[in-house]
C-alpha cells in the first residue's frame, strides 16, 4: 500500500514537474520532494530515504540541462532521513506546519547542493536567493494545500449534504 | 546487544550506504580540469599513504641491500688491505734487517776503509764457550775462500782468527780465549804489549811496567808485530789496572767486539810475513 502510494505520488509529481518545466516556470515548486515528505512524515525513515533516492534520480534525469546523476538523489535521501527524524519526534499534521517543514527542506536542499557541488567541482555555485525562496515558498504552499486537501473530511461533508437534501 | 544496536541503527546504516553510493556515482562522473575524475582523485588520495608506505619499504629494502652490499665490499677491501698491511709490515722488517746489515757493513768498512784483497764478509752462526776456551763458528768455509789463519773482525774491532776450516764453515778462536794472544799497543802511552784472553770474555795485558801511566779507558789496538793480526785493529779499552806488587801492571781489557752481538763480520786474509812491521815501525 505504501509502495503504491509512493509510486503514485512520484508519478504525479513527475508529471507536475514536467508540466512546470514545459511552462518555463523558473521558480517552480519542488513537487518531487512532496512524496518524500509524505513518506517521511509517516515516520518511516527507510521508506523516506528510498523515496528520496527515486525522486532524486527522476529529478536528475529530467533536469535540463542534464545534471549529475545522483546529485538530487543524494540531497533527497538526506532530506528523507531528516524529515523522518523530525516526524519521529514531533507530530506534524497541520497543513501550515507541513508546508513550513517542506519549505525549510527546500532551503536545506539548496544549501546541501551548494556544498556538494563545491565538494565535487571545487567551486561554490550559489543559486539566486530569490529563486530559492520562491521555490521554497511554492513547495510549501503546494504541500500545505495537499495536506489540507488530504485532511479535509470530504466523505462526512458529502454525507451531511446528502442528509440535508433528503431532509 | 550488538545486534540490537545494529537494528536500531538500521536507518543510519541505510543512509550511509545510500549516500556513499551516490557520492561514488557522482565522483565517477565529475571530471577535473586535469582529466581525472574526482573519484580517481579521491582514490589516489586514499591510496597515496599506502603507496608512499610501499615506496618507503621498497626504498628501505634497497637501502638495506645497498648497505649489505657495501658492507660486504668494505669487508673484502678491509681483508685485502689487512693482507697488504701484513705484507708491508714484513717488508718493513726485512728492509730494517737489510738496513741494519748495511750499517754493520758500513761500520766494517769504517774499520778497514780499504780491506785487503781476499777479504770476505761472513756471519757468525754460533758462539761457544767451554770453560776457558772461547770460539765461534763462521758460516763460510774452504769453498768460500776462507783459510786457516784468517783474521776475523767485527764493526767494533778484532774478534779473533780462523783456526780450523771446513768445507762450508770455519772455527774462530776468539781473542777472549784463554790460549789466544795478540801483540797490542797502548795508544795513549805508545807502549807495545801482549794481550791474552782471560777465558771470561775479556783479555789481560801483560808486561807493561808500572812506570807507564795507565788509566782505565785507554784504547788498545793491535801492533801487527805478532804475525797473527794486522796493525791498528781496535782491541778494546782498559777497564782496570792494578799494581800487584811486581814490576808490571795487571791490566784488564774490555774487548771492543762482542761476538754475541756482532753476527756480521769480515774475514781478512792471513797476515803475510811481508806485512809484519819491524819493531821500530810500531806507531808510538
Amino acid at each position: 500500500m505504501n509502495a503504491l502510494r509512493l509510486a503514485a505520488g512520484l508519478a504525479l509529481s513527475l508529471l507536475g514537474t514536467l508540466g512546470f518545466g514545459a511552462a518555463g516556470l523558473r521558480a517552480a515548486p519542488d513537487l518531487l520532494l512532496i512524496p518524500v515528505g509524505d513518506a517521511a512524515l509517516r515516520g518511516r525513515a527507510p521508506l523516506a530515504m528510498f523515496a528520496g533516492l527515486l525522486a532524486g534520480l527522476l529529478e536528475d534525469l529530467v533536469s535540463v540541462p542534464g545534471r549529475l546523476l545522483g546529485l538530487h538523489a543524494f540531497t533527497k535521501i538526506l532530506l528523507g532521513y531528516l524529515l523522518a527524524s523530525v516526524a519521529a519526534r514531533t507530530v506534524v499534521v497541520k497543513p501550515a506546519a507541513v508546508g513550513a517543514l517542506l519549505a525549510a527542506a527546500v532551503l536545506v536542499e539548496s544549501v546541501a547542493l551548494v556544498l556538494l557541488l563545491w565538494l565535487l567541482r571545487g567551486e561554490a555555485l550559489f543559486p539566486s536567493p530569490l529563486l530559492v525562496l520562491g521555490r521554497a515558498a511554492g513547495t510549501g504552499l503546494v504541500a500545505a494545500a495537499l495536506q489540507a486537501a488530504l485532511r479535509h473530511p470530504w466523505r462526512e461533508r458529502h454525507e451531511a449534504r446528502r442528509r440535508m437534501r433528503l431532509g | 546487544m550488538a545486534n540490537s544496536s545494529l537494528t536500531t541503527r538500521r536507518p543510519e546504516i541505510l543512509l550511509g550506504i545510500l549516500l556513499s553510493a551516490c557520492l561514488v556515482a557522482l565522483s565517477l562522473q565529475v571530471r577535473r580540469p586535469s582529466g581525472e575524475t574526482v573519484g580517481e582523485r579521491w582514490l589516489q588520495t586514499i591510496v597515496s599513504p599506502f603507496a608512499g608506505t610501499v615506496a618507503g619499504i621498497r626504498t628501505a629494502t634497497g637501502d638495506v641491500a645497498e648497505w649489505s652490499s657495501s658492507r660486504r665490499a668494505l669487508l673484502d677491501e678491509n681483508r685485502r688491505l689487512r693482507a697488504a698491511a701484513d705484507g708491508l709490515e714484513a717488508e718493513i722488517l726485512r728492509l730494517r734487517d737489510v738496513e741494519r746489515d748495511r750499517d754493520r757493513l758500513l761500520a766494517l768498512f769504517g774499520v778497514h776503509r780499504t780491506p785487503p784483497a781476499g777479504t770476505r764478509p761472513a756471519r757468525l752462526v754460533a758462539v761457544e764457550s767451554a770453560g776457558l776456551f772461547r770460539s765461534a763458528l763462521l758460516d763460510q768455509g774452504e769453498t768460500d775462500g776462507v783459510v786457516s789463519g784468517g783474521v776475523v773482525v767485527a764493526a767494533e774491532g778484532l774478534l779473533g782468527r780462523v783456526v780450523a776450516v771446513g768445507a762450508g764453515s770455519a772455527r774462530v778462536q776468539l781473542l777472549s780465549d784463554r790460549v789466544a794472544a795478540a801483540g797490542v799497543l797502548l795508544v795513549r802511552q805508545g807502549r807495545a804489549a801482549v794481550a791474552r784472553g782471560d777465558g771470561k770474555g775479556g783479555a789481560t795485558i801483560l808486561y807493561v811496567p808500572t812506570i807507564e801511566a795507565v788509566e782505565p779507558g785507554d784504547p788498545v789496538v793491535t801492533t801487527g808485530t805478532d804475525g797473527l793480526y794486522p796493525s791498528d785493529l781496535p782491541v778494546g779499552r782498559i777497564s782496570s789496572a792494578s799494581r800487584s806488587g811486581s814490576l808490571f801492571w795487571e791490566i784488564q781489557v774490555t774487548l771492543a767486539a762482542d761476538p754475541a752481538k756482532s753476527s756480521r763480520v769480515f774475514v781478512l786474509p792471513p797476515v803475510r810475513p811481508s806485512d809484519i812491521p819491524a819493531a821500530g815501525q810500531v806507531r808510538r
